[in-house]
């Protein structure tokens, strides 16, 4: 049978090469030049935005085309759950959108590849409508250019729960304003709960370090530092924390949701959130809506921690005009104000933020938390570091969990995170 | 031209096995063996997602075996056979017997005993976490007999505990099915010999019941361990991304899942790993194979 055993060498020999042949895949990208023509058919993916605003982005695909004719934008929507193994995906496969809804940590990555257009280069002439902040966000350590436009932002206020606060002899209208009044009134609150209530249910992450006013990074972007004095300092009084039940015994596996629902549950006594969580508070937890306490980020550093949403342009598309264009269109002062206005979100384009919206009250909380947001962005720092990579995330989480745990001294640990923070980014390169 | 008719059918006769074999061998060629190729390649490259990689030799095997992580991932992973299979060949059986018989009724029971089986990983999940949280079912129960709260989620060991308990309460219906199986070849001959020799209803299942489904058992054994080495979703979904507190929970596909994806993944040193946890799978299955023939000589 000499047909089938040729073909199966065949198949095998296939199998061996096609996995060799990827190693080195890479074709080549399209133009950095956006000053032709706006046309063609692009592909534009966001967030997790579909559920909650399709028509908002049919009406923003739809307005695009109309204003450039000859254009067609498909809308393409990811679960937030493995968006980044998507875009991972996508990126190896050579299958990445046009435009893609990117954060800073995703972008350092594709900007690394090739695959960001650097838009100091390609849309110079948009920079000055951006906030400065908010541009130089999508910046990469060891690179030059600016590899997103800037979307939205986020921040929140801290919310603590009254009757709790009450319940431990604590003045429920003087919530903390500093990490000292926080670490005291914390400990109080679990002496007096008998460890019962806990004030905070989340270990710090490397967000945390750069708020208290940790150096996270060394000036060249080359290496960690947030093992010095301070960052000791922080885990130290974690260490109490935990010691203490002031710290939520589960805050070693805590995610985001589940401290939220601990919150919502009155486990714990204080939890970060934004003007969104309010409407959630009111809904699912009406007691604590009614004991609900709203203060501002404790913060030694003066600058609250902001999140930044980016619109990136893939550098192999086949319509740089269009793509540019359209992600501009995206960000634009107009667009990203109608998009605040549906959602508790903040835009990141210069005088935006002055904007009445933001700035005059009608004495309801949620205005009151998103004047207090908008104020605090004007000033606000993203901490996270665009080079921290979620192995990263993970390496500080696992050794400032056995700092707690006692099994390492907090120094140790944060010696430990470093080396391997540093050696994860060797390895990206 | 009746001899040259049936010449070219005797020559093309031996194609049609693979034609019909064809659909089956393109769909394991693209979905098994080559990306299981594919990864062997990548075990000795330093490819990263987005990065084409260059030929290592056995680096990556040997940061294998200094890597602290992947010994947790181990051990993890072997207690967790060792925790999960008894349980898995054993209550399965009991289960089986106790719905064995025809009575009005049972099947409602077959039914609720398999329903674990068909429920999403996901929801089971979350709903466990849920029933552990300190606040929980299960603490709010054990506080009001005065045991105390447990921290089912916070312990490193507790959490393993829980998780291994999930795999079993999931797992029980499936293999139940398959003992039910097994049990419905059983001669009832056999049952009525030794009642009337005087075997009472333990010594018949030890002398007549276990040895008839000894191979179901030994079949049981091999697929549940080969499950449990593998295991990911329970102890993600309970223990969080990060294996639990310092990572003292991950299992080795959890930290295959963990180095290898995202746009910095380490493709080559997970492709390692994976080719680490392929061959001690094997071996696991072998080794429960040889053990089941020892007994048989």
């Amino acid at each position: 049978m000499p047909t089938p055993r040729r073909a199966l060498a065949a198949v095998v020999v296939a199998a061996v090469l096609l996995p060799l042949n990827a190693c080195g895949s890479s074709d080549g990208g399209g133009s950095t030049d956006a000053s032709g023509k706006v046309e063609g058919d692009i592909t534009f993916q966001t967030w997790n935005l579909r559920a909650n605003f399709k028509s908002y982005f049919e009406g923003l695909v739809a307005g695009f085309e109309k204003k450039y004719p000859g254009t067609h934008v498909k809308w393409i929507d990811q679960p937030a759950e493995g968006y980044a193994d998507k875009i991972s995906a996508d990126a190896a496969g050579g299958t990445l959108p046009d435009v893609v809804n990117v954060s800073p940590d995703l972008v350092a990555p594709l900007a690394k590849a090739g695959l960001a257009l650097d838009l100091d280069k390609a849309a110079a002439p948009y920079k000055p409508e951006y906030l400065d902040g908010a541009w130089s966000s999508h910046r990469i350590p060891g690179m030059t250019g600016t590899y997103a436009f800037p979307w939205y932002l986020n921040t929140g206020p801290l919310f603590y729960n009254k009757r709790l606060f009450k319940e431990a002899g604590l003045d429920p209208n003087k919530p903390p304003k500093t990490y000292a009044d926080l670490f005291a009134d914390a400990l109080q609150m679990a002496k007096q709960s008998n460890g019962r209530v806990a004030t905070l249910a989340n270990v710090p992450t490397v967000e945390d370090f750069g708020r208290y006013g940790v150096e996270l990074m060394n000036e060249q972007g080359t290496a960690f530092a947030f093992n010095d004095t301070k960052g000791i300092e922080l885990l130290t009084r974690y260490k109490e924390l935990y010691d203490a039940k002031a710290l939520d015994p589960e805050a070693l596996t805590a995610t985001p949701e589940s401290s939220g629902r601990k919150f919502l549950t009155e486990a714990v006594a204080m939890n970060p959130g934004s003007a969104l969580d309010l409407g959630n508070f009111k809904k699912q937890a009406p007691g604590l809506y009614r004991n609900i306490g709203i203060t501002d980020q404790i913060t030694s550093t003066g600058h609250v921690n902001m999140y930044v949403m980016g619109v990136m342009v893939n550098s192999r598309t086949k319509h740089t005009p269009a793509a540019v264009a359209f992600a501009h269109y995206v960000t634009d002062a107009q667009n990203q104000m109608s998009f605040a206005k549906k959602v508790a979100i903040f835009p990141s384009t210069a005088g935006s933020l002055d904007d009445p919206y933001f700035t005059k009250g009608d004495g309801t909380d949620e205005t009151r938390v998103r004047i207090a947001a908008a104020t605090s962005l004007k000033s606000a720092v993203n901490y996270t570091p665009v080079l921290f990579s979620e192995q990263m995330k993970t390496a500080l989480r696992n050794e400032v969990a056995k700092a707690l745990q006692g099994k390492e001294r907090p120094k140790a640990a944060l010696d430990n995170a470093v080396r391997a923070c540093d050696q994860l980014l060797k390895q990206q390169g | 031209m009746a001899t040259s008719v049936v010449s070219r059918a005797r020559r093309q006769l031996p194609l049609s096995p693979w034609l019909f074999a064809a659909p089956g061998l393109l769909v394991t060629g693209a979905f098994i063996l080559y990306p299981f190729v594919s990864t062997l390649v990548n075990a000795f490259t330093d490819r990263r997602t987005l990065v084409p990689g260059r030929f290592v030799r056995l680096a990556n095997f040997r940061e294998v075996l200094h890597d602290d992580t992947f010994w947790t991932g181990l051990r993890n992973s072997a207690l967790y056979v060792v925790g999960v299979v008894p349980a898995l060949v054993v209550l399965p059986l009991l289960l089986a017997l106790l719905v064995q018989k025809n009575i009005p009724g049972i099947a409602f029971f077959r039914s609720a005993f398999y329903t674990p089986v068909v429920a999403s990983i996901v929801v089971v999940g979350l709903i466990w976490v849920w029933v552990l949280d300190e606040r929980g079912l299960v603490n709010s129960l054990l506080a009001a007999i005065g045991i105390g709260r447990v921290g089912f989620l916070g312990d490193q060991w507790l959490l393993l505990l829980s998780a291994m308990a999930v795999t079993v309460w999931k797992g029980l219906g499936y293999y139940m099915i398959i003992y039910l199986a097994a049990l419905a070849n059983v001669p009832r001959e056999l049952h009525e010999a030794a009642a009337v020799d005087g075997a009472g209803p333990v010594r018949r299942f030890l002398t007549v019941t276990v040895p008839a489904v000894r191979s179901t058992m030994v079949l049981v054994a091999a697929l549940s361990s080969v499950a449990a080495f593998k295991v990911f979703s329970e102890v993600y979904l309970m223990a969080g991304p990060a294996g639990g507190p310092a990572g003292e929970d991950t299992t080795l596909v959890m930290l295959v899942q963990r180095t290898g994806t995202g746009l910095t993944g380490r493709v080559g040193y997970a492709s390692a790993l994976s080719i680490v946890v392929f061959v001690v799978t094997v071996a696991l299955m072998l080794l429960v194979l040889r053990v089941d023939r020892r007994e048989d000589t």
